[in-house]
Formats: structure tokens, C-alpha cells, sequence
């Protein structure tokens, strides 16, 4: 499993095109998003929301800088949200290969099925868990295709990466994209 | 019957030192010794030593430094160990009432009370400058969609419902202080990790008794946690380095006191062969200083510990009473008939030293006014106890020290020395040339000078300091206002101000009280701008139209507005109930029918840009440099002394005058013992010694010691044996003085120091000058005399 993740490593700096469905309880249809991921190294992050609206998120040294258009900019630091700051992390450490870093976080499961496979990241803090249930992440051989998160509250958010963010979904729901991600739906 | 008096004697000494035990309470809060203040600033400083929030706040940091081979073997141990210190010393804190508050980091401190909630419209300044109509409503909530896609939407969800247009998180960022420390597992912590805390003791950081009860309970409550050896408890801020400077003072004190009274001891053995007498030495001072303390505290209560302190120090003239009786005794008389021939001489002295120190009365301050009360009292009652009843209880048996050789040997030496009449005024005019040229200020007006906090330590407590955010203990701006929303109004006027002034750095962070509660007249005008229900709802379904928010979420917001239209507006005594309410209530305060506010500053780097503030409000609003103004407290406080002792000079020699009804004889009391005061300040000066209240005391002590010395080589004896005598007793006393006090001046300790080195001297300069100026003249063809 180590082994896998480490395959799994972004040469810094790496972007990669991202489409994400968020299902949150309050809205009803789930958001759509789609932009570009940038991965800078260990603990600098990078999220651009291009349609439906324009945003850039900038993570780097604990600090976190978020630009709406229109908007001046607003930062607030990772320690004010710790739970936030976790998942960050976590998502560096996946981003750069490091499974001891996402351990201290969280317990990792591994399934596999032929060429595809799946990790599901259970956070190992109280804390945590209250906000975030699990992460799973879906991949083929070397790729991430998918990373999904399931909120405390029963929201989940799916984001689907390099080869499947292009792919064109209509009217999603938690489950065609949890068989999108996972290749059962070829 | 000797005995019989001896135990009467002892059996009072015993009552009285039972009514101490009962009566004595001791204060230390310092400004029952300051002067009453003149001055606003002066009010306020002696308000924010007492009561002020910046230097009542005591710095600490759980260091986890000693673990570091831990820390690093077993990787993420150590940051979870040190915060679980720093929560179980918060939980154990929490209940003690030595302190008001603890804070580590954990809790939210910028939350608005759930109760309080439908004031945020209030509160928050989104009103001024906008509408709820359907077009605000509108960009909100596509804010809000947007605050839903991003990585922080777990924690903004929950109150989303409730509060579409953001107002909680406005205020949260709005209450947040600029700078606070970094979190390390949940806790606020340094760059190495160690946990810092933040703890407000009840008790002023100038009283260093309660201070130091504060810091041994927060000792014992964190030795008392399981995990406290993993790691070291670092204390900083005002009230420790209080402490520390007094224990340190203290202990320096007792041991050099302790050395002083052994080396007097043996002084005392030596000249007078005799432990009896010694013991018996000790009986009219311990009468004196018992009886002082008591008379002190009948008429005042408590006692200063500096009264204490000081009052000791300028009662030991009284040690040279039973001195002058045992040197005098002579063969063929007893110890009464003895006596009686100094007795005027020793009576004048203490009856003009009684009368000098009631010129302290006049000082107005409290803590001089004890001083004289027992130092008058201890005074009166040792030569009581030297004349009428240590006489009594004298053994029989005693050596007649005039039969000492060396004496004899020393007086005739002296005799035999030219009279140099020109000394004393080449003396004159080199003290007042080296006064005149002295390199350094005459004045030492910062009085942690003399108590010094080592460089080391106020290093650290530079970057605790720094790495909590705590607020400037140095400077403060002060706002004035004849109401409570007066002051919020000016500090609402003021804010911009203070914007700006964060924004050119010229300081880290000003706290505004505005910046917690709008004053009256803003909630008013903000509760206007809510509207009626119906028309809410009517705008945020026109908002909500193309959204993709459930319709009907936003039922909660339609309520806390609707509620906020009715309630009425939000004082500082109602907000004190909450939290942050609390935090506001701190840095209101009325006084004299005027309110105050009191705005902490951090990092301040332009003091003067602040002061500036002063000239556009009239006043009103005002930089506040509280070591200004404990320096201009501490100089009206040292005129005070310095006139009161040039009246105490005055009293003293119109004293001697009347008593001798001779100018001449007067003059040669009073000339040497001047003199000799004035020589003593001048090679202070030359020395580069800056002056304080302390040198002030202790060249009042060395001038009640030389005027001992001035009267009794001015009295006029016939027999020669009896001027050895005066001479014994006077070297006695003058190396005792000079054994005690020199010890003290080399202390570490400044204050120590000064008195030390300021008595030792002045009783050196009084000796010399006293066998100069105030030698009898007639004495001499009678002292040539051959011997029979």
C-alpha cells in the first residue's frame, strides 16, 4: 500500500485538471465545479474554480489567501481551522506520495479489483471524523482518478481528476460517480 | 533587684512582641507610598498599577525542552504532551480565585454569545454601508454557494441557515486580536513547541506579596499535574519580575545583615569584654522597634513593609545608646551617675532627631507618615529604656575603657592634630564643585533601576510577549467621555484613525472599545436599516429565485431579524454577561462622573504619531506613557522628601540651638554634621550615582549618626578620662555604622547598595569632620596637662 501511494507522487511543481460535484443537503441540485489543481511541493496547494464562477485558492505556509473575482483578497490561517488544516495536509501528503504522512491522520484501507483500486482514509482524530467521515480515493495503476469526500453531515463532495475530468456528466448522483470513479461503469 | 527588673523588663518586651504577632499586618501594595497623585496621568497610573489589565497578566510557557531527545525519537509525542499540560494547568487554574483568567488558545474567544446572536445586525458593520434588499441578498448568497464549494465549507455550513449574509464571521474576524500565537495540537505555542499561556491574577502587579502568592499556587498547580517532569514551567510578565526583585532584595539582605550583625557582635566583644553586655545591648532597640511597630500600628493598621524596612534602618541610631552608657561608666559610680553626665547630650540628640522626623508628616504621603510614627516612637522609647532602665539591670563588674592604652594613645594623637581651619571650607567648595560637575543626572526617576530584572529574563519576556500578542504595558491610549457612550462614540470616531495608524506601522494592534460594541446611536441607526419581516422575506425570494438554495432554508435569518428590529440596544452592562462583553467591560471604567476607556496597544513603534491623537480630539483621546508618568509620580514624590528633609535640617538645628543657647556651640554641632551630608552627596555624584528616595533615607540616617558624633566631641569635659571615654563609645559607633552599612554597599542588589554606600560614607565624613570642626577648643590646655 505504501508502495502505492508512493508511485502515486506529483513531480513539483503539477497541475492537473479537476471536475467536482458537490451534493450538499442545503442546494437542490448538486454544485458543479471544474478548474485546475496545482500541486507546489509539500504543503503548497493550488485550487482554481474557472466556471461556474471565478475563484483561486492559495495554500502556503500555514496561511491560506482565497481571491474572488470582483472581491479583495481574504486570508486566514490553517491554525484557526484546524480540521481544515488536517485535510489539507492530508491531500499534500497524498499529492506528494507520503503514506507515514497521511498515517499520522488517518487509518488507510486498500482495495483492489485488476488494474483499479481504491484507499479509503479514516481520520484517526475525534475531532476530526466529526467533520469528515471518510476519504476515498480511486485510482487505476498509477493515476488518481478520483478523490471523494464524505462530510459528517452526510454531504459528499467528488472530485474527478486528469482523464475523468474531462468527462461529461449529466445529473449526477453520489452513486453513477462512485461507479465512474471506481471503472465499473465502462 | 536588678533581676527583678531585668525579668519586668523582658516581661514587657514579651507583651509587646505579642501585640505585634496580633496587631501587625503588613502591606505591600507600593501606593500606599506614593504621593497622592496630581495629575490625571498620575490617577490613572496609580489606577492601572493597581487595577490595570497589561500588567496584572503573567506570561507563561510550558517548555518542553527537556524532552527534546524524546521529541525527537518518538516523533509526535511531545506537542500533544505539552498541550494536555497546558490544558490540566487551565482546568486546574480555572476555579482558583487568585485568578480572573486563564487562556491557552483553546475556545473560541471571538465567538458572539449564542444568546446575543440576533445582535450581530447590531454589531456588525455591514449596515453602514448596504441594504438587505434583493440585490445585497442576491451576491450573498452566491457567496455563499461559493463559500459551499470551497475547502472551508464544513465549518461554514452549520451556521449558513441562520446567517446568509455572514455577519457571525464579519464579527469573528473583527474580534479576533491582530496577532496571536500559533496552535500546536489545539494549543497556543512557540516556534520550539513549548505551550504558552496567558493568566490575569487578581492581584496588582506591584503588590509583591499577593503576586508572590499567585505565582506559588500557579507553581504548585502545575507540579501537581502527572506529566509536570516532562517539561519546565517558564514564568514571565511585571508581577513575577515584582517578586523576583523582592526575594531577590530579601535575601541579599538577610544574609548581609546577618554577616553585619555577627561582625558587630564581635566588635561589641571586643571592646567591651563582655557577652552580657552584649545581650543587654540589644534589650533598648528591640524595646524600641517593638514599641514602634506597635504605636504604627495603632494608628495606621496596616503597615507598609517598606515602613518596616526603612524604620529599621533609621532606628539604628538607637544602637549607639547603650553604647554611649557602657563606654561612659566609670569607676566609683554606678551605671545612673554615669549616665547622667551624657545624658543631656544623649537626650538633645534623640529629642532634635524626634523632631526632625515630624517633619515627614508634612510630606502628605502615607507611607512616610508611618515611617516617622515608628521611627519617632522607637526612638523615644530606646533612650527611655537606655536611661531609666538598662542602667538597672548592668552587672556590677565592667572595665573602665578610659584605662585603655591605645585610647589613651589615639586622644592624645588627636589633640595633637594642627586645627585646620581652612580644610572644611576647601572641603565645602570641592563638594560643591564636584556636585556642579557630576557626569550623570542628579535624579534616578525609574525606579526599576534600583530593582533591575537581568537582561536574560526581560529578553524573554520580549519574545513571550511578542509571540502572545500581550498587549504594551508601557503605553495605552486613554479615551475620556462624560458617559460610557460617550467613550464608545469617540472610539468609534477614532477607529479610522487607528486603522491607518496599523496600516503605516506605526503599531501592531490598538483594541478599541468600539471594536466590540457600536455606541447607542450606531446600533440605532443600524437597527433602522433592518427591515419588516414581510419585506425581507419578499427580497430574499426575489434573491433566492435562480439559486439553488431549498426554498424556506433561510427561515432563521427572517426570525433573528425580525428579533433584532425589537430589542433594545445593547449596553456594556448587558454585554458584560458574555465573553467578549466581558472583555469591553475591562477597559470601561467611571471615575469622578467622567467615564474612562482604556484602548491597549500593541507593538507600538511610533509613540509620538499616537500622541498626535491628543491634538484632534481635544483631549479627549490620549497617549498614555505610564513610565512617564511613574517618573513624574516618583519626582513629585522625591520633592516631597527632599523639603522635608531640609525642614527636618532646619528643625534639628534650631533644636540643638535652643538647647545649647550658644550660636557658636550650635555651630560647631551643626557645621560638621552639614558638611559632612554634603560631602557624602558629592562624592556620590562624582561616583556617577544617580539619586533616589533610598540615598535620600539613608543620608538622613548617616546625619542622625553624625549629629551623635558632632555633639558629644563638641561636649565640654575637664577630666581626660572622660573624653577617652566619649572618644571610645564614638569609634565604637562609627565602626560599627561603617561595619554594617559597608556591607550593604557591596551588595548586588542597587538598593542595597545605595543605602549601604551612602551611610558608610556619610558616617566616615561625619567622624572626620566631627574631630576638626567640632573639637572644644577649651579642652585643649586642660588635656595637656601632665597626668598625675
Amino acid at each position: 500500500m505504501a508502495a502505492l501511494i508512493a508511485k502515486l507522487a506529483l513531480p513539483a511543481p503539477a497541475d492537473t485538471a479537476y471536475a467536482e460535484t458537490r451534493f450538499v443537503h442545503v442546494l437542490r441540485k448538486p454544485l458543479q465545479l471544474r478548474g485546475e489543481l496545482h500541486y507546489g511541493g509539500p504543503g503548497v496547494l493550488g485550487k482554481r474554480v474557472d466556471a461556474p464562477y471565478r475563484e483561486t485558492t492559495n495554500i502556503a505556509n500555514g496561511e491560506v489567501e482565497v481571491q474572488r473575482e470582483g472581491k479583495s483578497a481574504r486570508k486566514f490561517s490553517l491554525e484557526r481551522a484546524p480540521e481544515l488544516e488536517a485535510l489539507l495536509s492530508s491531500f499534500s501528503a497524498l499529492l506528494g506520495g507520503d503514506a507515514a504522512g497521511l498515517e499520522h491522520n488517518f487509518t488507510i484501507a486498500l482495495s483492489r479489483s485488476d488494474a483499479y483500486w481504491q484507499l479509503t482514509l479514516t481520520p484517526r482524530a475525534a475531532a476530526l471524523s466529526r467533520h469528515l467521515r471518510d476519504i476515498v480515493v480511486d485510482g487505476r495503476d498509477t493515476e488518481v482518478r478520483c478523490v471523494t469526500l464524505h462530510e459528517g453531515d452526510g454531504d459528499s463532495s467528488v472530485m474527478r481528476l486528469a482523464t475523468l475530468a474531462a468527462a461529461s456528466v449529466s445529473e449526477p448522483t453520489p452513486a453513477t460517480l462512485a461507479a465512474l470513479c471506481r471503472g465499473s461503469a465502462r | 533587684m536588678r533581676l527583678l527588673v531585668l525579668a519586668g523588663w523582658l516581661i514587657a518586651i514579651a507583651v509587646l512582641a505579642l501585640g505585634v504577632r496580633h496587631m501587625l499586618v503588613v502591606s505591600s501594595d507600593l501606593r500606599s507610598f506614593m504621593p497622592p497623585a496630581q495629575t490625571a496621568d498620575q490617577k490613572l497610573l496609580l489606577d492601572q498599577i493597581g487595577e490595570g489589565p497589561a500588567s496584572r497578566l503573567l506570561l507563561l510557557d510550558i517548555s518542553g525542552e527537556p524532552v527534546l531527545n524524546e521529541h525527537v525519537a518518538g516523533g509526535h509525542l511531545a506537542p500533544e504532551r505539552l498541550a494536555a499540560l497546558s490544558r490540566a494547568l487551565a482546568l486546574a487554574l480555572k476555579n482558583d480565585a487568585r485568578f480572573v483568567r486563564v487562556l491557552n488558545g483553546e475556545g473560541d474567544l471571538a465567538a458572539l454569545d449564542p444568546k446575543l446572536l440576533p445582535y450581530r445586525f447590531l454589531l456588525s458593520p455591514t449596515l453602514d454601508g448596504a441594504q438587505f434588499d434583493a440585490a445585497y441578498l442576491r451576491d450573498q448568497l452566491q457567496q455563499r454557494i461559493e463559500d459551499l464549494a470551497s475547502p472551508a465549507a464544513s465549518l461554514l455550513k452549520p451556521m449558513l441557515a441562520r446567517d446568509p449574509t455572514g455577519e457571525i464571521l464579519i464579527l469573528a474576524q473583527r474580534w479576533t486580536p491582530a496577532h496571536t500565537p500559533q496552535l500546536c495540537a489545539g494549543v497556543w505555542c512557540d516556534k520550539q513547541g513549548g505551550a504558552l499561556l496567558l493568566v490575569e491574577t487578581r492581584a496588582a502587579a506591584f503588590d509583591p506579596s499577593a503576586q508572590e502568592a499567585a505565582i506559588a499556587a500557579l507553581r504548585d498547580a502545575y507540579a501537581a499535574l502527572p506529566d509536570a517532569g516532562a517539561a519546565r514551567l517558564i514564568i514571565s510578565g511585571p508581577g513575577y519580575f515584582s517578586v523576583l526583585a523582592a526575594t531577590r532584595t530579601r535575601a541579599e539582605a538577610e544574609w548581609l545583615s546577618a554577616l553585619g550583625t555577627a561582625g558587630f557582635v564581635l566588635l561589641l566583644l571586643f571592646a567591651y569584654r563582655s557577652a552580657t553586655l552584649l545581650l543587654l545591648a540589644a534589650l533598648p532597640i528591640a524595646s524600641g522597634a517593638l514599641a514602634g511597630v506597635v504605636a504604627t500600628a495603632l494608628v495606621f493598621g496596616p503597615i507598609h513593609g517598606i515602613t518596616l524596612a526603612f524604620g529599621f534602618t533609621l532606628l539604628g541610631v538607637a544602637q549607639e545608646y547603650p553604647i554611649r552608657l557602657f563606654s561612659h561608666r566609670r569607676a566609683g559610680a554606678s551605671a545612673q551617675e554615669s549616665l547622667r553626665g551624657v545624658w543631656p547630650l544623649l537626650r538633645l540628640a534623640i529629642v532634635s532627631a524626634c523632631i526632625a522626623y515630624v517633619a515627614f508628616f508634612a510630606s502628605g504621603v502615607p507611607g512616610l507618615q508611618q515611617l516617622a510614627t515608628f521611627t519617632i516612637v522607637g526612638l523615644l522609647v530606646a533612650g527611655a529604656a537606655t536611661r531609666w532602665l538598662l542602667p538597672r539591670v548592668l552587672p556590677a563588674q565592667f572595665q573602665d575603657v578610659a584605662e585603655a592604652r591605645w585610647l589613651e594613645r589615639l586622644r592624645a594623637r588627636l589633640d595633637a592634630l594642627p586645627r585646620l581651619r581652612w580644610v572644611p571650607w576647601t572641603l565645602l567648595l570641592l563638594a560643591l564643585v564636584l556636585l556642579f560637575v557630576a557626569p550623570t543626572p542628579l535624579w534616578q526617576n525609574d525606579l526599576a533601576a534600583l530593582t533591575p530584572v537581568p537582561a536574560e529574563l526581560l529578553k524573554r519576556e520580549g519574545e513571550l510577549r511578542g509571540a502572545l500578542g500581550a498587549p504594551d504595558v508601557r503605553y495605552l491610549l486613554v479615551l475620556e467621555a462624560p458617559s460610557d457612550d460617550g467613550v464608545l462614540a469617540l472610539s468609534e470616531k477614532i477607529s479610522a484613525q487607528a486603522d491607518a495608524w496599523i496600516a503605516q506601522g506605526k503599531v501592531d494592534d490598538v483594541e478599541l472599545p468600539s471594536r466590540y460594541l457600536p455606541s447607542l446611536a450606531t446600533q440605532r441607526a443600524r437597527q433602522a436599516k433592518l427591515p419588516e419581516r414581510a419585506a425581507l422575506a419578499q427580497a430574499l425570494t426575489e434573491a433566492q429565485r435562480d439559486s439553488e438554495f431549498e426554498p424556506g432554508l433561510f427561515a432563521p435569518f427572517l426570525d433573528d431579524v425580525d428579533a433584532a428590529r425589537a430589542l433594545p440596544l445593547l449596553t456594556p452592562q448587558v454585554f458584560a454577561t458574555s465573553l467578549i462583553g466581558g472583555r469591553l467591560g475591562a477597559m470601561l471604567s467611571a471615575r469622578d462622573g467622567e467615564w474612562l476607556g482604556i484602548a491597549t496597544l500593541s507593538g507600538v513603534h511610533d509613540p509620538d504619531a499616537i500622541a498626535s491623537i491628543a491634538a484632534t480630539t481635544n483631549g479627549a483621546a490620549r497617549l498614555l506613557d505610564l513610565k512617564a508618568a511613574s517618573e513624574s509620580l516618583v519626582a513629585s514624590y522625591r520633592a516631597r522628601i527632599g523639603v522635608a528633609l531640609l525642614v527636618a535640617l532646619v528643625l534639628l538645628s534650631l533644636a540643638v540651638a535652643l538647647a545649647f543657647r550658644d550660636a557658636t556651640r550650635a555651630w560647631h554641632v551643626i557645621a560638621p554634621m552639614s558638611l559632612a551630608t554634603l560631602l557624602a552627596l558629592a562624592l556620590l555624584r562624582a561616583g556617577g550615582v544617580s539619586l533616589s528616595l533610598f540615598h535620600l533615607v539613608a543620608l538622613t540616617l548617616a546625619a542622625g549618626l553624625g549629629l551623635h558624633y558632632a555633639l558629644f566631641f563638641e561636649r565640654q569635659v575637664d577630666d581626660p578620662a572622660e573624653a577617652r571615654r566619649t572618644l571610645h563609645a564614638t569609634i565604637i559607633c562609627v565602626l560599627s555604622a561603617v561595619l554594617v552599612f559597608g556591607l550593604l554597599a557591596a551588595s548586588s542588589v542597587p538598593v542595597l547598595r545605595a543605602i549601604g554606600a551612602t551611610v558608610a560614607l556619610g558616617v566616615g565624613f561625619h567622624f572626620c569632620l566631627s574631630t576638626i570642626m567640632a573639637r572644644n577648643s577649651q579642652q585643649r590646655p586642660c588635656d595637656s596637662l601632665p597626668r598625675p
